[in-house]
């Protein structure tokens, strides 16, 4: 059975091209996003920014011949889904760990407060490990001094 | 076989955008619509009109926005700053291991 080693959301992993080490820039904890004072955030605005959400896994004998799936979905303050669950095949071989890299290419911001980050992992559609969580924050500060930034 | 419509970039078109067939997430009917104004700038209205979905029920989960912003095109950005935050409290201990034991040490 898999084991999780570690699972986090960041701004960017970097992972060496000698021994595949991975490297964790910008631990997401928090998002502040500054908004001018009159401004409406549709409830499904996306900010178009990059992050990951990264995770290790440790396998054990036998595991190789298993097809597991690391399902991951972002869910909403008010606890509905953003967007699709992403899935993604785990690759496993013996005495090696699975490093997941699930890139997402824009973060919610139609709702402010705690956002749900939910990975799991299935096994022939049945779950089989988690679910693990953690929040990432979403504060929107008003500032009738700010004008709006550049559209599309 | 799936088409991506050139306008609203939504990726599961059962038919080719053309011979007036109408996009069922922006209503671009093309041969028609497409005339008249370049893609652009049909994005550009839909997008002001709130890039709502057009016919009939939206796909699950469907959002506008990372529609765009996966086919590598921007998206409105109703704030002035988007900035990474750490919430978290802060203690740094060094460990020096000597000989038989752990010595811990504050943080340099």
């Amino acid at each position: 059975m898999l084991k999780p080693y570690v699972c986090v959301a960041c701004e960017k992993v970097v992972i060496a091209k000698e021994g595949d080490v991975p490297s964790l820039i910008g631990l997401i904890s928090k998002i502040t996003l500054t908004v001018p004072a009159e401004t409406e955030i549709p409830r499904n605005g996306v900010a178009p920014k990059e992050w990951t959400v990264f995770s290790i896994w440790d396998s054990e004998p036998g595991d190789e011949q298993k097809e597991y799936v690391l399902c991951t979905q972002i869910v909403y303050p008010d606890k509905t889904q953003f967007g699709q669950i992403a899935k993604l095949k785990i690759p496993i071989e013996p005495k090696k760990r699975s490093q997941m890299l699930i890139q997402i290419n824009g973060f919610p911001i139609g709702q402010p407060g705690p956002h749900t980050v939910r990975s799991w992992v299935e096994e022939k559609e049945q779950l089989v490990v988690g679910p693990l969580e953690f929040k990432i924050e979403l504060e929107i500060i008003r500032d009738a001094a700010a004008k709006t930034g550049p559209s599309a | 076989m799936k088409y991506r419509c050139p306008v609203c970039m939504f990726a599961s078109l059962p038919y080719p955008p053309s011979n007036y067939h109408i996009c069922p997430c922006c209503s671009t009917e093309f041969g028609n619509d497409d005339a008249d104004f370049s893609h652009q700038q049909l994005r550009e209205m839909w997008v002001a009109n709130g890039a709502n979905w057009f016919f009939g029920n939206a796909p699950e989960h469907w959002n506008p926005w990372m529609q765009l912003i996966r086919a590598g095109l921007d998206v409105p950005r109703p704030f002035t700053s988007f900035r990474f935050d750490n919430t978290a409290i802060v203690e740094h201990q060094k460990i020096r291991l000597l000989a038989q034991e752990y010595e811990l040490c504050p943080a340099a």
